[in-house]
């Protein structure tokens, strides 16, 4: 087992590359003179030289890519210049937020959505399954921050279950019934489309599961079908479930961005969005490739989690 | 066209096509249309509620016509969605054909890139893009199509793959086209109707990712508006007056769920799978409707079959895959069953205990007595305490049906705890009790191993020990030596025959091998398109073979327990169930057919002391049906 975890580890390593280069590219690809349009069009000449040389902007791309690598390596993502702060600091306190938002979605997502297509599969065509297959349907097509809007005009505004929007109550301790209450509308609203497709998936997998010999075998033996649904056929079908949670949690945790402008949560998504405006490109690059690199990390656990779950995968 | 027609047949699907057209025309006709203009503003009227007056949606926090500026929104909304899909769609599409169709070192470096490009969470790279860019409708749209690209080119990619290797793309090779030539004549038409399903599933996503962006303030800018910008202006409104959130918000909700319901329809009508019913989940009983008087039980079998019936119903056609089978068997008695495949043998064998996948399977007449009891149409917990207790199966290939996730102890153990109450270790010890009692080597180890650690032959044993769990009265033996190799097959054999001289255990054997039911039955029953033709004791059977059918069947066997997949060795192909003709089944492929067989149905009528046949002209006379 640890020989496969450092085996994928180890192959992590130029997918970690590769996404530092698509970042790095993507960066470059900005239009004109970057110092100019982070200073604005009325920086002197002598400020806009500056701050080239400052961000090593006057050296060949391959160069500057190898330097920026190399600091980041060594911790140092660069200084925000809107903040005023070290990337690197700002990232890791903003990602801490959005990690308990999408990691609640996730749990959410991941248990609701496979109990919701196992039990679709099970009842195939009876009423459970056309209740659960509409309501998939409307989740998967609802955008999460017109649902995020509405759920607090209902449940925040009108009901008062909810506060309205942010991470912490302006006055008050911050405890953990605090966060709870604050965390549940928008772990709420941001798990709706992912258990939507998981439930979507996961009835399909079942379906194909069910159809197995070994299923019939299990029936062969006298198994009662409460086992033969939730042990034989969720068991085996978890196998083609676990990659599409995976595939999931990177929708969750990028989709947060929608909810976190939405409900006012101090996260990652939001921290983009206005570095993104005020052209804070320090901040976006370290921010992308951060998150991204969580991200690529998290796969790795699920691959992890599927060699545990299938005998079948050598370690 | 088919296609349309299985469209129509889904009325979610038509209800989306409906509502997506009645929006898309709309939105063409919004220029035309008697709309106020969307961007004058008119502090004045400010917040108007809906159905006010000179406004029919309200009016939003800068006295603008909502209705106007949701018509030009959703215009714009679905003309950047559909820009991004089709550029997505073409430029991955093109990236996939040229990987699939070059192969090789092309195919390696690109597809690295793709799989790169898609471990990266989705929006993040969107605003990635978008931040280099600079916000913008236009960039929010090329951030929507680039981050869909490797989607794309993926799918094309394998789709690709699969064309490049046919018989028409090597002859339009050796007929000198060039490869630019080959991929627009031959790859490109088989490939667009791929594209066409990929992006009516992804469609939606565009518009709804591209709504996204311009509702975070990225995409498009003031005072231009999609649907998704208004709803991020509305929010700032949000509490005070819900209706400017609202109207945009149901507006994208209305227009992704129309084309998911379209694209959700267009995938199924052309899924072969779903058009065959294949994706059906197989109830926990087959279905019975029986409209004849149950048979009432009769002899002295502990387990037997009157009349059984079991069709297969798909769509409008029906399969009588048993029609009509009458078999009885006594404790320490082995009755074999032989016959092509296709023949009805299986599903006899499964239609005893409700195993028969339904749908699309349907008992519908007969009965199967066990102990006197009706089996068909048993309540589900009546089946399910007999199932594996008193009536046990084996099957026939054990890498399929034994579940290749638990070991195989775990499923031993499982076949005990579903009959008796016993403690785990007890249930443990029971299980290596009987690995050993099918003579596996070494049994405490390898009650941990998992099916696929384990021969073909040890795996049969597993299945053998299984049905052994719970000392059953009747086991059902489903080909259970075909996937084997002969010397495994005979042991196999030998051990199952002591194991019915051991206990008396009835056993109903499945096979189309001659070899086999001279090694282990006493009696045989021979089936063709599902009714049996001949049934009597193995030997006089073997020796004489009385129905014509049996008598080619017997031809095709060149030695005793060396028959493997010998019957096709027949001319012509048993009939499809489906379509049997009037009269002998076997008429189309006797030697000996004459008008009499043709007119009308055959009785399995005795011949001879101990046998029965369905034939009108033995290959024997009566006299010597004994040997
Ligand atoms: S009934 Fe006629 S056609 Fe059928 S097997 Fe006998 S001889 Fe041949």
């Amino acid at each position: 087992m640890t020989g496969y975890i450092v085996k994928r580890l180890i192959s992590a390593v130029p997918v970690l590359l590769g996404i530092s280069v698509i970042v790095f590219l993507i960066m470059a690809m900005i239009p004109g003179d970057p110092a100019t349009a982070i200073l604005g069009s009325y920086a002197t000449p002598e400020n806009v030289e500056k701050l080239n040389r400052d961000l090593g902007l006057d050296k060949p791309l391959v160069q500057r890519y190898f330097i920026w690598l190399g600091n980041m390596l060594q911790g140092d993502f660069g200084r925000s210049f809107s903040l005023n702060r070290a990337v690197l600091d700002e990232v890791l306190e903003r990602f801490n937020a959005t990690l308990l938002l999408a990691g609640t979605s996730f749990v959410i997502c991941s248990i609701l959505g496979v109990a919701a297509g196992v039990v679709s599969a099970a009842r195939q065509y009876g009423l459970a399954d056309k209740a659960i297959t509409f309501a998939v349907l409307l989740g998967i097509s609802i955008p999460s921050f017109f649902l995020g809007m509405m759920m607090i005009l209902i449940f925040a505004v009108n009901l008062r279950w909810f506060p309205v929007s942010g991470m912490w109550p302006i006055y008050g301790a911050r405890d953990l019934s605090a966060l709870i209450s604050h965390l549940t509308l928008p772990a709420i609203a941001l798990a709706v489309v992912a258990t939507g497709v998981i439930a979507r998936l996961s009835r399909s997998a079942m379906l194909e599961v069910l159809r197995q010999d070994f299923i019939r075998t299990a029936r062969a033996k006298g198994v009662h079908e409460r086992s033969v649904i939730w042990r034989h056929g969720l068991r085996a079908a978890m196998v083609s479930i676990i990659p599409v949670l995976g595939i999931q949690a990177g929708f969750v945790l990028s989709g947060a961005v929608y909810i976190e402008m939405v409900f006012q949560w101090p996260g990652v998504g939001r921290m983009l969005v206005d570095a993104i405006l005020k052209r804070d490109i320090l901040l976006v690059q370290g921010g992308v490739v951060f998150v991204a690199a969580c991200y690529v990390l998290f796969n790795i656990a699920v691959d992890v989690a599927q060699s545990l779950l299938d005998p079948r995968i050598k370690a | 066209m088919s296609f349309l027609r299985l469209l129509s047949r889904n009325r979610l699907a038509l209800a989306g096509l409906i509502v997506m057209s009645v929006v898309v025309l709309l939105a063409l006709l919004t220029p035309i249309l008697p709309l106020p203009d969307p961007d004058v503003t008119n502090t004045a009227e400010r917040f108007k509620k809906p159905f006010s007056e000179r406004a029919l949606l309200g009016t939003d926090h800068l006295g603008r016509d909502l209705a106007s500026r949701l018509m030009w929104g959703t215009r714009l909304s679905l003309a950047v969605g559909f820009a991004a899909a089709v550029a997505a769609a073409t430029i991955g599409a093109a990236i996939g054909v040229i990987a699939g169709f070059y192969g090789g070192r092309v195919d390696n470096v690109i597809m690295r890139g793709v799989d790169m490009l898609m471990g990266f969470p989705y929006i993040l790279l969107a605003l990635a893009i978008v931040a280099a860019l600079g916000p913008g409708l236009l960039n929010a749209l090329i951030a929507v199509a680039a981050v869909n690209i490797p989607f794309f080119a993926r799918n094309i990619r394998g789709v690709t793959v699969g064309i490049a290797h046919k018989e028409f793309v090597d002859a339009a090779r050796l007929c000198g086209m060039s490869n630019a030539r080959i991929i627009i004549t031959e790859v490109v038409p088989n490939v667009v109707p791929v594209i066409v399903i990929a992006m009516s599933t992804t469609i939606g996503w565009m518009i709804l990712e591209t709504a996204g962006l311009s509702f975070l303030g990225l995409g498009s800018q003031p005072p231009q508006a999609d649907l998704g910008s208004m709803l991020g202006e509305a929010r700032s409104a949000l509490i005070t007056n819900p209706h400017t959130s609202v109207v945009p918000g149901a507006m994208i909700l209305v227009i992704v769920m129309a084309i998911n319901l379209l694209g959700d329809g267009v995938r199924d009508a052309l899924d072969p799978r779903l058009k065959s019913g294949a994706l059906s989940r197989p109830m926990p009983t087959t279905m019975v409707r029986r409209t004849d008087p149950v048979p009432q039980p009769e002899g002295d079998g502990i387990l037997s079959l009157r009349n059984l019936q079991t069709q297969f119903h798909v769509k409008d056609r029906i399969y009588k895959a048993v029609g009509g089978v009458d078999l009885s068997v006594r404790p320490g008695e082995c009755l074999g069953i032989i016959g092509e495949s296709g023949s009805g043998k299986s599903v006899t064998a499964l239609s005893i205990m409700g195993l028969v996948a339904s749908p699309p399977g349907v008992i519908t007449g007969g009965a199967v007595h066990y102990k006197g009891e009706d089996l068909i149409g048993a309540p589900y917990e009546t089946l399910r305490h007999l199932r594996g207790d008193r009536v046990a199966y084996i099957f026939q290939d054990p890498l399929a049906t034994l579940h290749p996730l638990y070991t195989v102890g775990a499923q031993l153990i499982e076949a005990i705890q579903s009959h008796h109450r016993t403690s785990t270790s007890e249930a443990r010890a029971r299980a290596i009790e009987l690995l050993k009692s099918v003579r596996i080597p070494n049994a405490e180890a390898r009650v941990d191993n998992y099916p696929h650690e384990m021969s073909g032959g040890m795996r049969q044993r597993v299945g053998i020990a299984m049905a052994l769990a719970n000392d059953p009265e009747v086991i059902i033996a489903d080909e259970p030596t075909t996937a084997l190799d002969v010397t495994v097959q005979a042991q196999i054999l030998a051990l199952l025959d002591d194991l019915r001289r051991e206990r008396g255990l009835a056993i109903i054997f499945i096979t189309h091998d001659f070899g086999v039911v001279a090694q282990l039955c006493d009696r045989v029953a021979v089936m063709y398109a599902g009714r049996i033709v001949e049934e009597g004791p193995t030997d006089a059977i073997l020796n004489a073979p009385a129905h014509p059918y049996t008598a080619r069947l017997m031809a095709c066997v060149p030695e005793l327990g060396q028959g493997r997949r010998q019957l096709a060795a027949i001319p012509g192909l048993p009939p499809v169930v489906d379509k049997l003709p009037a009269g002998c089944a076997f008429a189309d492929r006797c030697p000996k057919a004459a008008s009499a067989c043709r007119s009308g149905d055959i009785d399995l009528g005795p011949f001879g002391p101990a046998r029965k046949i369905r034939c009108i002209d033995p290959e024997i006379p009566v006299q010597e049906a004994t040997a």
